[in-house]
Protein backbone atom coordinates (compact mmCIF):
# COMPACT_ATOMS: atom_id res chain seq x y z
CA UNK A 1 0.00 0.00 0.00
CA UNK A 2 2.40 2.48 1.04
CA UNK A 3 4.54 1.65 -2.58
CA UNK A 4 1.43 2.53 -4.42
CA UNK A 5 0.73 5.83 -2.14
CA UNK A 6 4.47 6.73 -3.13
CA UNK A 7 4.46 5.94 -6.33
CA UNK A 8 1.28 8.30 -7.07
CA UNK A 9 1.84 10.99 -4.50
CA UNK A 10 4.07 13.24 -6.74
CA UNK A 11 1.63 13.38 -9.75
CA UNK A 12 -1.13 13.77 -7.50
CA UNK A 13 0.94 16.62 -5.44
CA UNK A 14 2.49 18.36 -9.20
CA UNK A 15 -1.35 18.62 -10.17
CA UNK A 16 -2.27 20.54 -7.07
CA UNK A 17 0.12 22.82 -7.31
CA UNK A 18 -0.24 23.16 -11.00
CA UNK A 19 -4.04 23.14 -11.14
CA UNK A 20 -5.85 22.91 -7.88
CA UNK A 21 -4.25 25.60 -6.14
CA UNK A 22 -4.19 28.13 -8.76
CA UNK A 23 -7.24 27.90 -9.75
CA UNK A 24 -8.62 28.67 -6.57
CA UNK A 25 -6.42 31.48 -5.69
CA UNK A 26 -6.79 33.49 -9.23
CA UNK A 27 -10.21 32.73 -9.14
CA UNK A 28 -10.85 33.79 -5.80
CA UNK A 29 -8.93 37.02 -6.17
CA UNK A 30 -11.31 37.63 -9.22
CA UNK A 31 -14.52 36.80 -7.70
CA UNK A 32 -14.12 38.25 -4.82
CA UNK A 33 -13.11 42.17 -7.11
CA UNK A 34 -16.47 41.29 -8.70
CA UNK A 35 -17.99 40.23 -5.48
CA UNK A 36 -17.17 43.87 -3.63
CA UNK A 37 -18.14 45.67 -6.99
CA UNK A 38 -21.50 43.96 -7.30
CA UNK A 39 -21.86 44.56 -3.55
CA UNK A 40 -21.45 48.19 -3.56
CA UNK A 41 -23.70 48.54 -6.94
CA UNK A 42 -26.84 46.91 -5.37
CA UNK A 43 -25.71 48.54 -1.48
CA UNK A 44 -24.88 52.27 -2.43
CA UNK A 45 -28.12 54.10 -3.01
CA UNK A 46 -28.25 56.00 -6.60
CA UNK A 47 -27.79 59.50 -5.94
CA UNK A 48 -30.55 62.13 -6.39
CA UNK A 49 -28.45 63.71 -9.30
CA UNK A 50 -30.21 62.61 -12.60
CA UNK A 51 -26.70 62.07 -14.36
CA UNK A 52 -25.67 59.27 -12.20
CA UNK A 53 -29.13 57.83 -11.01
CA UNK A 54 -29.98 56.49 -14.54
CA UNK A 55 -26.66 54.67 -15.09
CA UNK A 56 -26.50 53.46 -11.87
CA UNK A 57 -29.84 51.94 -12.15
CA UNK A 58 -28.86 50.06 -15.45
CA UNK A 59 -25.60 48.90 -13.10
CA UNK A 60 -27.88 47.64 -10.45
CA UNK A 61 -30.01 45.53 -13.05
CA UNK A 62 -26.93 44.19 -14.46
CA UNK A 63 -25.72 43.54 -10.89
CA UNK A 64 -29.00 42.08 -9.98
CA UNK A 65 -28.80 39.81 -12.92
CA UNK A 66 -25.44 38.21 -12.66
CA UNK A 67 -26.21 37.92 -8.88
CA UNK A 68 -29.53 35.91 -10.22
CA UNK A 69 -27.68 34.14 -13.52
CA UNK A 70 -25.26 32.43 -11.35
CA UNK A 71 -26.68 31.84 -8.27
CA UNK A 72 -29.31 29.72 -10.51
CA UNK A 73 -27.34 27.66 -12.64
CA UNK A 74 -25.27 24.89 -11.80
CA UNK A 75 -21.22 25.51 -11.59
CA UNK A 76 -21.03 22.28 -13.53
CA UNK A 77 -22.83 23.36 -16.50
CA UNK A 78 -21.78 27.30 -16.41
CA UNK A 79 -18.07 26.02 -17.11
CA UNK A 80 -19.73 23.39 -19.92
CA UNK A 81 -21.32 26.64 -21.54
CA UNK A 82 -18.15 28.30 -21.11
CA UNK A 83 -15.74 26.10 -22.25
CA UNK A 84 -17.65 23.40 -24.51
CA UNK A 85 -20.35 25.84 -25.76
CA UNK A 86 -18.93 29.03 -26.17
CA UNK A 87 -16.69 27.46 -29.00
CA UNK A 88 -20.14 27.49 -31.04
CA UNK A 89 -20.54 30.98 -30.50
CA UNK A 90 -16.69 31.53 -31.48
CA UNK A 91 -15.10 32.01 -28.65
CA UNK A 92 -12.83 29.74 -27.94
CA UNK A 93 -10.91 29.68 -24.58
CA UNK A 94 -8.30 27.59 -23.25
CA UNK A 95 -9.45 25.30 -20.45
CA UNK A 96 -7.71 27.35 -17.91
CA UNK A 97 -8.71 30.66 -18.71
CA UNK A 98 -12.48 28.70 -18.90
CA UNK A 99 -12.02 27.30 -16.02
CA UNK A 100 -10.62 30.74 -14.17
CA UNK A 101 -13.85 32.35 -15.45
CA UNK A 102 -16.41 29.98 -14.19
CA UNK A 103 -15.25 30.11 -11.01
CA UNK A 104 -14.49 33.60 -10.97
CA UNK A 105 -18.34 34.15 -12.04
CA UNK A 106 -19.70 31.71 -10.14
CA UNK A 107 -17.61 33.02 -6.47
CA UNK A 108 -18.28 36.47 -7.03
CA UNK A 109 -22.01 36.19 -7.32
CA UNK A 110 -22.06 34.37 -3.97
CA UNK A 111 -19.68 36.26 -2.13
CA UNK A 112 -20.99 39.55 -3.44
CA UNK A 113 -24.30 38.42 -1.00
CA UNK A 114 -21.89 37.81 1.62
CA UNK A 115 -20.50 41.17 0.96
CA UNK A 116 -23.61 43.35 0.38
CA UNK A 117 -24.82 41.25 4.34
CA UNK A 118 -21.66 42.65 5.78
CA UNK A 119 -22.24 46.44 4.81
CA UNK A 120 -25.85 45.96 5.74
CA UNK A 121 -25.03 44.75 8.93
CA UNK A 122 -22.63 48.22 9.71
CA UNK A 123 -25.44 50.41 12.00
CA UNK A 124 -27.27 53.52 9.69
CA UNK A 125 -25.60 55.36 13.29
CA UNK A 126 -22.31 54.84 11.84
CA UNK A 127 -23.15 56.70 8.73
CA UNK A 128 -25.02 59.56 10.73
CA UNK A 129 -21.62 59.97 13.08
CA UNK A 130 -20.13 59.80 9.66
CA UNK A 131 -21.85 62.46 8.21
CA UNK A 132 -21.73 64.94 10.79
CA UNK A 133 -18.01 65.47 10.31
CA UNK A 134 -18.59 65.97 6.84
CA UNK A 135 -17.41 62.72 5.38
CA UNK A 136 -17.85 61.53 1.90
CA UNK A 137 -19.78 58.15 0.78
CA UNK A 138 -16.71 57.29 -0.13
CA UNK A 139 -14.51 58.05 2.86
CA UNK A 140 -16.85 56.52 5.32
CA UNK A 141 -17.02 53.78 3.02
CA UNK A 142 -12.83 53.53 3.00
CA UNK A 143 -12.45 54.58 6.61
CA UNK A 144 -15.84 53.79 8.98
CA UNK A 145 -17.66 50.81 6.98
CA UNK A 146 -15.64 48.65 5.10
CA UNK A 147 -13.24 47.95 7.69
CA UNK A 148 -16.20 46.67 9.92
CA UNK A 149 -17.46 44.91 7.15
CA UNK A 150 -14.71 42.84 6.40
CA UNK A 151 -14.51 41.38 9.98
CA UNK A 152 -17.74 40.27 9.72
CA UNK A 153 -17.39 39.15 5.82
CA UNK A 154 -14.42 37.48 6.81
CA UNK A 155 -15.92 33.89 7.76
CA UNK A 156 -18.40 33.68 5.36
CA UNK A 157 -16.18 34.35 2.57
CA UNK A 158 -13.74 31.82 4.33
CA UNK A 159 -16.22 29.38 3.25
CA UNK A 160 -16.75 30.04 -0.16
CA UNK A 161 -12.76 30.36 -0.79
CA UNK A 162 -12.91 26.72 1.03
CA UNK A 163 -15.55 25.77 -1.15
CA UNK A 164 -13.46 26.64 -4.05
CA UNK A 165 -10.77 24.79 -3.51
CA UNK A 166 -13.31 21.30 -3.33
CA UNK A 167 -15.19 22.62 -6.25
CA UNK A 168 -11.81 22.94 -8.69
CA UNK A 169 -12.14 18.79 -8.82
CA UNK A 170 -15.16 20.02 -11.34
CA UNK A 171 -12.39 21.32 -13.70
CA UNK A 172 -11.30 17.75 -14.62
CA UNK A 173 -14.93 17.79 -16.25
CA UNK A 174 -13.58 20.40 -18.56
CA UNK A 175 -10.04 18.57 -19.93
CA UNK A 176 -7.77 20.00 -16.93
CA UNK A 177 -5.56 17.83 -15.27
CA UNK A 178 -6.29 18.89 -11.65
CA UNK A 179 -5.67 16.86 -8.94
CA UNK A 180 -9.05 14.48 -8.22
CA UNK A 181 -8.35 14.07 -12.64
CA UNK A 182 -4.82 13.09 -11.85
CA UNK A 183 -6.11 10.77 -9.21
CA UNK A 184 -8.68 8.54 -11.46
CA UNK A 185 -6.10 8.44 -13.99
CA UNK A 186 -3.84 6.68 -11.58
CA UNK A 187 -6.99 3.88 -10.26
CA UNK A 188 -6.93 3.25 -13.76
CA UNK A 189 -3.49 2.28 -13.49
CA UNK A 190 -3.48 0.47 -10.18
CA UNK A 191 -6.78 -0.34 -10.08
CA UNK A 192 -7.41 1.13 -6.12
CA UNK A 193 -9.78 3.24 -6.01
CA UNK A 194 -10.32 3.53 -2.11
CA UNK A 195 -6.56 4.58 -1.82
CA UNK A 196 -6.30 7.06 -4.73
CA UNK A 197 -9.64 8.54 -3.81
CA UNK A 198 -9.14 8.82 -0.22
CA UNK A 199 -5.64 10.11 -1.06
CA UNK A 200 -7.10 13.02 -2.93
CA UNK A 201 -9.13 13.99 0.10
CA UNK A 202 -6.11 13.99 2.19
CA UNK A 203 -4.68 15.96 -0.14
CA UNK A 204 -7.95 18.60 -0.78
CA UNK A 205 -8.41 17.98 3.72
CA UNK A 206 -4.58 19.97 3.83
CA UNK A 207 -5.37 22.59 1.73
CA UNK A 208 -8.50 23.27 3.34
CA UNK A 209 -6.87 22.95 7.36
CA UNK A 210 -4.61 25.58 5.88
CA UNK A 211 -7.03 28.28 4.98
CA UNK A 212 -8.88 27.52 8.10
CA UNK A 213 -5.38 28.80 9.26
CA UNK A 214 -5.27 31.75 7.82
CA UNK A 215 -8.89 32.50 8.44
CA UNK A 216 -8.42 32.68 12.00
CA UNK A 217 -5.28 34.51 11.76
CA UNK A 218 -7.38 37.35 9.93
CA UNK A 219 -10.53 37.00 11.95
CA UNK A 220 -7.52 37.73 15.34
CA UNK A 221 -6.28 40.65 12.99
CA UNK A 222 -9.71 42.13 12.08
CA UNK A 223 -11.27 42.02 15.47
CA UNK A 224 -8.66 43.33 17.99
CA UNK A 225 -11.25 46.42 18.60
CA UNK A 226 -13.84 44.07 19.76
CA UNK A 227 -14.34 43.76 23.62
CA UNK A 228 -12.99 40.32 24.81
CA UNK A 229 -10.44 39.26 21.70
CA UNK A 230 -7.21 39.92 23.30
CA UNK A 231 -8.69 37.14 25.72
CA UNK B 1 -27.25 82.91 14.67
CA UNK B 2 -28.78 79.83 12.99
CA UNK B 3 -32.48 80.89 11.80
CA UNK B 4 -34.74 77.65 10.66
CA UNK B 5 -37.74 79.04 8.64
CA UNK B 6 -41.04 77.43 8.42
CA UNK B 7 -39.54 73.87 8.23
CA UNK B 8 -41.91 70.98 7.23
CA UNK B 9 -40.68 67.31 7.22
CA UNK B 10 -43.42 64.46 7.02
CA UNK B 11 -42.62 61.17 8.07
CA UNK B 12 -44.99 58.24 5.47
CA UNK B 13 -47.03 61.32 4.94
CA UNK B 14 -47.72 62.20 9.04
CA UNK B 15 -46.27 65.90 9.58
CA UNK B 16 -43.90 65.74 12.09
CA UNK B 17 -42.35 69.76 12.15
CA UNK B 18 -45.60 71.26 11.30
CA UNK B 19 -43.99 74.65 9.77
CA UNK B 20 -41.40 75.54 12.21
CA UNK B 21 -39.67 78.34 12.96
CA UNK B 22 -36.58 78.88 15.47
CA UNK B 23 -33.57 80.97 15.48
CA UNK B 24 -30.41 79.77 17.68
CA UNK B 25 -28.42 82.14 19.17
CA UNK B 26 -24.23 82.62 18.76
CA UNK B 27 -22.32 81.94 22.01
CA UNK B 28 -25.37 80.87 23.87
CA UNK B 29 -26.28 77.17 24.58
CA UNK B 30 -30.32 76.26 24.02
CA UNK B 31 -31.86 73.60 25.63
CA UNK B 32 -34.94 72.09 23.74
CA UNK B 33 -37.63 70.12 25.43
CA UNK B 34 -40.02 67.93 25.19
CA UNK B 35 -42.07 64.91 25.19
CA UNK B 36 -40.96 61.74 23.18
CA UNK B 37 -41.99 62.04 19.55
CA UNK B 38 -42.43 65.31 19.59
CA UNK B 39 -39.85 66.48 16.74
CA UNK B 40 -36.95 66.94 18.94
CA UNK B 41 -34.55 64.78 17.48
CA UNK B 42 -35.80 65.63 13.78
CA UNK B 43 -35.49 69.03 14.92
CA UNK B 44 -32.14 68.61 15.91
CA UNK B 45 -31.26 66.37 12.85
CA UNK B 46 -32.77 69.01 10.66
CA UNK B 47 -29.63 71.50 11.24
CA UNK B 48 -27.17 69.02 10.01
CA UNK B 49 -28.79 67.48 7.06
CA UNK B 50 -29.29 63.89 8.52
CA UNK B 51 -32.61 64.71 8.41
CA UNK B 52 -33.89 66.40 5.02
CA UNK B 53 -37.54 68.22 6.01
CA UNK B 54 -39.72 68.36 2.39
CA UNK B 55 -39.41 72.08 2.86
CA UNK B 56 -38.69 75.63 4.56
CA UNK B 57 -35.40 77.46 4.67
CA UNK B 58 -32.29 77.33 6.83
CA UNK B 59 -30.18 79.79 7.46
CA UNK B 60 -26.79 80.75 9.31
CA UNK B 61 -24.90 84.64 8.89
CA UNK B 62 -23.34 83.32 5.48
CA UNK B 63 -25.05 80.85 4.14
CA UNK B 64 -28.68 79.67 3.38
CA UNK B 65 -30.25 76.75 1.94
CA UNK B 66 -33.53 75.78 0.90
CA UNK B 67 -34.55 72.26 2.19
CA UNK B 68 -37.08 71.92 -1.26
CA UNK B 69 -34.37 72.84 -3.63
CA UNK B 70 -31.87 70.31 -4.90
CA UNK B 71 -28.91 70.61 -2.64
CA UNK B 72 -25.13 70.47 -4.66
CA UNK B 73 -21.94 68.71 -2.18
CA UNK B 74 -20.70 71.65 -1.45
CA UNK B 75 -23.96 73.43 -0.09
CA UNK B 76 -23.78 70.57 1.63
CA UNK B 77 -20.40 70.30 3.11
CA UNK B 78 -20.40 73.92 3.67
CA UNK B 79 -23.54 73.64 5.97
CA UNK B 80 -22.54 70.57 7.17
CA UNK B 81 -19.38 72.23 8.61
CA UNK B 82 -20.56 74.59 10.67
CA UNK B 83 -22.12 71.88 13.39
CA UNK B 84 -21.36 68.59 14.68
CA UNK B 85 -23.43 66.09 16.24
CA UNK B 86 -23.39 64.59 19.61
CA UNK B 87 -25.39 61.26 19.29
CA UNK B 88 -27.18 59.64 22.18
CA UNK B 89 -25.45 56.29 21.93
CA UNK B 90 -22.16 58.68 21.18
CA UNK B 91 -21.68 56.48 17.43
CA UNK B 92 -17.89 56.18 17.75
CA UNK B 93 -15.87 54.23 15.41
CA UNK B 94 -15.35 50.81 16.64
CA UNK B 95 -12.60 50.08 14.01
CA UNK B 96 -10.51 53.17 15.13
CA UNK B 97 -8.82 53.83 18.49
CA UNK B 98 -10.01 56.58 20.96
CA UNK B 99 -6.90 59.30 19.34
CA UNK B 100 -8.10 57.81 15.46
CA UNK B 101 -11.46 58.64 15.98
CA UNK B 102 -11.04 62.51 17.20
CA UNK B 103 -8.37 62.70 14.45
CA UNK B 104 -9.62 60.68 11.05
CA UNK B 105 -12.58 63.64 10.26
CA UNK B 106 -10.06 66.82 10.33
CA UNK B 107 -7.36 64.89 8.55
CA UNK B 108 -9.58 63.19 5.53
CA UNK B 109 -12.02 65.90 5.47
CA UNK B 110 -10.32 69.24 6.46
CA UNK B 111 -6.99 67.99 5.06
CA UNK B 112 -5.16 69.14 8.42
CA UNK B 113 -2.07 67.63 8.75
CA UNK B 114 -1.63 64.93 11.07
CA UNK B 115 0.40 66.67 13.46
CA UNK B 116 -1.76 68.96 14.35
CA UNK B 117 -4.82 67.11 14.32
CA UNK B 118 -2.93 64.70 16.57
CA UNK B 119 -2.31 67.78 19.19
CA UNK B 120 -5.40 69.11 19.40
CA UNK B 121 -7.05 65.50 19.59
CA UNK B 122 -4.24 65.06 23.09
CA UNK B 123 -5.10 68.39 24.20
CA UNK B 124 -9.06 67.62 24.05
CA UNK B 125 -8.73 64.58 25.53
CA UNK B 126 -6.68 65.80 28.35
CA UNK B 127 -9.41 68.09 28.82
CA UNK B 128 -12.23 65.88 29.34
CA UNK B 129 -10.15 64.09 31.63
CA UNK B 130 -9.01 61.40 29.40
CA UNK B 131 -5.50 61.62 28.06
CA UNK B 132 -4.41 58.32 29.11
CA UNK B 133 -6.90 56.56 27.13
CA UNK B 134 -5.54 57.48 24.05
CA UNK B 135 -4.28 54.43 22.28
CA UNK B 136 -7.48 52.25 23.31
CA UNK B 137 -10.37 51.45 21.53
CA UNK B 138 -13.78 51.95 22.14
CA UNK B 139 -15.11 48.99 23.58
CA UNK B 140 -12.62 48.88 26.12
CA UNK B 141 -14.40 52.21 28.00
CA UNK B 142 -17.11 53.28 29.85
CA UNK B 143 -20.36 54.78 28.09
CA UNK B 144 -19.64 57.71 30.04
CA UNK B 145 -16.08 58.08 28.85
CA UNK B 146 -17.02 57.17 25.18
CA UNK B 147 -19.60 59.86 25.32
CA UNK B 148 -16.96 62.56 26.69
CA UNK B 149 -15.22 61.17 23.45
CA UNK B 150 -17.56 61.68 21.04
CA UNK B 151 -17.46 65.13 22.41
CA UNK B 152 -14.13 65.76 21.77
CA UNK B 153 -14.78 64.09 18.07
CA UNK B 154 -17.20 66.90 17.73
CA UNK B 155 -15.07 69.77 18.81
CA UNK B 156 -12.05 68.42 16.69
CA UNK B 157 -13.56 69.82 13.62
CA UNK B 158 -13.97 73.50 15.21
CA UNK B 159 -17.91 73.78 14.38
CA UNK B 160 -19.64 76.81 15.14
CA UNK B 161 -22.08 74.72 17.16
CA UNK B 162 -22.43 71.86 18.79
CA UNK B 163 -25.71 69.70 18.44
CA UNK B 164 -25.81 66.98 21.27
CA UNK B 165 -29.15 64.91 20.66
CA UNK B 166 -29.87 63.22 24.20
CA UNK B 167 -26.52 62.75 25.35
CA UNK B 168 -27.10 61.13 28.62
CA UNK B 169 -29.99 59.41 28.42
CA UNK B 170 -27.80 56.35 27.72
CA UNK B 171 -25.89 56.44 30.95
CA UNK B 172 -26.31 56.19 34.64
CA UNK B 173 -26.31 58.84 36.97
CA UNK B 174 -22.94 58.66 38.00
CA UNK B 175 -21.61 58.74 33.69
CA UNK B 176 -24.07 61.21 33.17
CA UNK B 177 -22.14 63.86 35.77
CA UNK B 178 -19.16 63.32 34.13
CA UNK B 179 -20.99 64.00 30.97
CA UNK B 180 -22.98 66.76 32.30
CA UNK B 181 -20.48 68.69 34.17
CA UNK B 182 -18.03 68.85 30.32
CA UNK B 183 -21.03 70.30 29.05
CA UNK B 184 -21.52 72.75 31.52
CA UNK B 185 -17.62 73.43 31.27
CA UNK B 186 -18.27 74.28 27.58
CA UNK B 187 -21.51 76.14 28.32
CA UNK B 188 -19.44 78.85 30.27
CA UNK B 189 -16.51 78.70 28.05
CA UNK B 190 -19.76 80.62 25.21
CA UNK B 191 -19.42 77.67 23.11
CA UNK B 192 -22.71 77.88 20.70
CA UNK B 193 -24.58 74.24 22.01
CA UNK B 194 -28.44 73.04 21.58
CA UNK B 195 -29.00 70.26 23.28
CA UNK B 196 -31.83 67.76 23.33
CA UNK B 197 -32.38 66.87 27.04
CA UNK B 198 -34.64 65.13 29.61
CA UNK B 199 -32.60 66.16 32.36
CA UNK B 200 -34.71 69.40 33.81
CA UNK B 201 -31.68 70.24 36.54
CA UNK B 202 -29.21 70.46 33.99
CA UNK B 203 -31.26 72.22 31.09
CA UNK B 204 -32.23 74.93 34.30
CA UNK B 205 -28.81 75.27 35.14
CA UNK B 206 -27.52 75.53 31.29
CA UNK B 207 -29.59 77.08 29.51
CA UNK B 208 -29.40 80.01 27.76
CA UNK B 209 -32.70 79.85 25.94
CA UNK B 210 -35.36 77.30 25.82
CA UNK B 211 -37.92 75.88 23.39
CA UNK B 212 -40.28 73.70 24.18
CA UNK B 213 -41.68 71.17 21.25
CA UNK B 214 -44.66 69.29 21.00
CA UNK B 215 -46.23 67.49 18.34
CA UNK B 216 -43.96 69.37 15.47
CA UNK B 217 -44.84 72.70 16.89
CA UNK B 218 -43.02 75.00 19.61
CA UNK B 219 -44.97 75.86 22.01
CA UNK B 220 -42.13 77.92 24.14
CA UNK B 221 -39.21 80.25 22.96
CA UNK B 222 -37.97 81.88 25.60
CA UNK B 223 -35.76 82.70 28.71
CA UNK B 224 -35.36 79.93 31.11
CA UNK B 225 -36.51 82.00 34.00
CA UNK B 226 -39.72 82.38 32.47
CA UNK B 227 -40.10 78.30 31.42
CA UNK B 228 -39.37 77.16 34.84
CA UNK B 229 -40.94 80.06 36.90
CA UNK B 230 -43.64 81.23 34.98
CA UNK B 231 -44.93 78.19 33.13
CA UNK B 232 -48.04 77.88 31.09
CA UNK B 233 -50.34 74.97 32.13
CA UNK B 234 -49.27 72.54 29.52
CA UNK B 235 -45.47 72.73 30.30
CA UNK B 236 -46.79 73.14 34.07
CA UNK B 237 -47.70 69.92 33.51
CA UNK B 238 -45.18 68.30 31.37
CA UNK B 239 -42.81 69.67 34.36
CA UNK B 240 -45.02 67.86 37.22
CA UNK B 241 -45.19 64.87 34.63
CA UNK B 242 -41.72 64.12 34.37
CA UNK B 243 -41.03 64.70 38.40
CA UNK B 244 -41.38 61.68 40.74
CA UNK B 245 -43.64 62.95 43.12
CA UNK B 246 -45.07 61.09 45.90
CA UNK B 247 -48.45 62.51 45.69
CA UNK B 248 -49.19 61.15 41.93
CA UNK B 249 -48.73 57.53 43.42
CA UNK B 250 -51.77 58.36 46.34
CA UNK B 251 -54.13 59.37 43.94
Amino acid sequence: MWHTIITSLPAMISAMLQFTIPLAIISFIFGLILAVLTALIKFIKPSENKVIKYPWLVLRAIADFYVWLFRSTPLLVQLFIIFFGLPSAGIQLSPFIAAVIGFSLNTGAYASETIRSALMSVPQDQWDAAFTLNFTTKQTLMKIVLPQAVRIALPPLSNSFIGLVKDTSLASSITILEMFQVSQQMTAKNFQPLLMYSLAAFLYAIVCSLLTLLQHYLERRTSKYVKGSEA
Amino acid sequence: MISLKNVVKKYEGKEVLKNLSVDFPDGKTTVILGPSGSGKSTLLRSLDLLVRPESGTISFSDISLDYAEPITKKKSFDIRKKTSMVFQNWNLFPNLTVLQNITTAPETVLKTPKKETEEHARQLLSQVGLGEYADRYPSQLSGGQQQRISICRALAMRPDYILLDEPTSALDPELETQVLLILEELSKMDQSMIIVTHNMQFARSVADKIVFVEDGNILFDGAPDEFFNHPTTRIKDFLSGITFDDSQLKK
